[in-house]
């Protein structure tokens, strides 16, 4: 049977490199920068790391292990994984359980990524290597904006809340990749560039690089190293990947069946002992605002069919029930692929220290991340300050 | 039809079938399983829903009920052709279980949840004498009654 409950596992220190456009910068730079900043706020150095789990989507054979070289040559196990946008989070996920089960006492989670690069090289070739790689990402998610529409007639304008509220939230991320300079309203949202009816662009996510970085170690550990600040547990963290019920799409598998969400989370909070109603922060994967509209319900923020309700009264933004995408989201903090599960992690983590600067929130004591992976898996994990 | 006398070559092979006739609709390839009788595309060795290696290739379509849409303004990925910068989309639920994501043809206002579709083939380049098509799904008014 599988586990998604964690014992004494501990965020024990983040960093990150800022996501954007860095055409100078190699995946070994954005990196370093990262895990250097990482193990420094952890208080240790990179001689009491046992294993790395890297987390990297576009790049050649044995860039992990080669990027890993930037920190020394010390012997440890490196892994690399790939699990689409949910990269990051998925190398989080078995970094914490093989602390969870033993087998290390000090992990570190690398991820990095240089999407603007790949974007390049596909653009190169003229046939689909997929049927259905003729459609758009933004096409996919389009689908469910509009199914949405027709059976809860859902508006433009509440996506355009959702992503303005993303947008002004990584104006005051120093990380994100999006910093407007002044408030951006719902209908500069809405009159940005149509992309795939209803989603427009500043409704979707931008492309671009990053690099950001977990400890992960034994809680007790936390206390010892960092006696000057609230220990940070990761209580419970699970990845599942689809159930087949009649309806599902084998190809396009971009968006994925909604109740992978549903099943994921549960697992997740009986793991944890807690429920939605504990939550005071939440990270979504929001690639395209629609789907932060369905999350707030597949994780049970608000019951079905009462999103709409909920983003009118301004629930989910800051000093609101339930503030969620609270470091911009995908959509202004950024996406370059395999970092970007663990930039929801150093949100979470400086948020329940009390860290985060003018983006901290009055109340952060228990928060949620999830991830989705080219729409076949979902990865989540519940993070709580002592 | 001008240019029924141009090949056609499918733009991936194994997923839905070129008939001789242009007036005749093509139709997807996909599973059928010989155990549990659930339709997949595309097609699948084992069965997704009761794991059953008994499985056949089955034609499926070529009608279908939207079950939702959207209209992307970009170009159609390696299409040379100028009516493709936008294309709509749709998720079709086909007669016989399965839900597919392609093109579809025509504009947006005239797509709507639950309207009958009928899949097509459409040109998205030459090559030589010969045609690189896709398959795409349009209302089955603009069909002229077919199906």
């Amino acid at each position: 049977m599988r586990k998604t409950k964690l014992h004494d596992v501990a965020v024990l220190g983040v960093g990150m490199h800022p996501f954007g456009m860095f055409p100078d910068s190699s995946n070994a730079d954005m990196g370093r920068i990262a895990g250097l900043a990482a193990m420094k706020d952890a208080g240790v150095s990179f001689r009491d790391v046992d294993a790395a789990y890297v987390a990297q989507i576009f790049a050649p054979v044995m860039t992990g292990v080669r990027v890993m070289k930037e920190f020394g040559l010390t012997g440890l196990p490196v892994q690399r994984l790939d699990n689409a946008s949910a990269t990051g989070s998925a190398a989080f996920f078995e970094a914490c359980h093989a602390v969870s089960s033993g087998r290390y006492d000090l992990v570190m989670v690398l991820g990095f990524d240089k999407m603007t690069s790949m974007i390049q090289e596909t653009s190169m070739n003229t046939d689909p290597a997929y049927l259905e790689d003729s459609i758009l990402p933004a096409g996919f998610f389009a689908m469910w904006a509009t199914r949405r529409m027709h059976e809860r007639g859902t508006k433009p304008e509440h996506l355009a809340k959702i992503a303005a509220k993303n947008w002004n939230n990584g104006a005051l991320n120093p990380m994100s990749q999006r910093r407007p300079d002044k408030t951006i309203s719902p209908e500069k949202i809405l009159s940005s560039k149509m992309i795939a009816w209803p989603l427009t662009a500043m409704m979707s996510c931008p492309i671009g690089d990053g690099a950001a970085c977990a400890i992960v170690g034994r809680a007790d550990m936390a206390k010892k190293l960092r006696p000057d600040r609230p220990v940070v547990r990761v209580l419970a963290s699970d990845l599942q990947s689809e159930r087949y019920e009649r309806g599902h799409l084998f190809m396009g598998p971009v968006v994925g069946p909604a109740r992978m969400t549903v099943d994921t989370s549960s697992a997740v909070y009986e793991g944890a002992g807690l429920g939605p109603k504990d939550l005071d922060l939440v990270q979504v994967h929001d690639a395209f605002v629609i789907e932060e509209l369905e999350y707030y319900e597949l994780l049970g923020l608000c019951g079905r069919g009462e999103a709409e309700a909920c983003i009118e009264r301004g629930d989910f933004e800051r000093g609101g029930r339930v503030p969620v995408s609270t470091d911009g989201g995908l959509v202004a903090r950024g996406h370059p692929g395999g970092p970007t599960g663990l930039a929801q992690i150093w949100e979470t983590t400086l948020q329940l220290r009390g860290e985060a600067g003018p983006r901290q929130l009055e109340r952060a004591r228990t928060g949620l991340c999830h991830m989705m992976g080219g729409g076949s898996v979902c990865a989540i994990s519940v993070l709580q300050r002592d | 039809m001008a240019e029924q006398t141009k090949k056609r070559r499918p733009v991936k092979a194994g997923y839905f079938t070129v008939p001789e006739n242009p007036a005749e609709p093509p139709r997807l390839l996909g599973t059928r399983c010989e155990d549990c009788g659930e339709h997949f595309f595309p097609k699948r060795a084992v069965c997704a829903k009761c794991l059953s290696e008994r499985t056949t290739e089955a034609p499926l379509g070529p009608g279908g009920t939207l079950y939702s849409y959207t209209f992307v303004h970009f170009p159609l990925f390696g299409s040379m052709k100028m009516e493709h910068v936008g294309y709509g989309v749709g998720q079709i639920d086909l007669p016989e279980g399965p839900r597919v994501q392609v093109p579809l043809a025509g504009k947006q206002e005239e797509f709507s949840v639950g309207m009958p579709l009928v899949a097509e083939l459409e040109a998205i380049r030459e090559e030589g004498d010969t045609e690189v098509v896709i398959l795409r799904f349009k209302p089955t008014a603009a069909a002229g009654g077919a199906r």
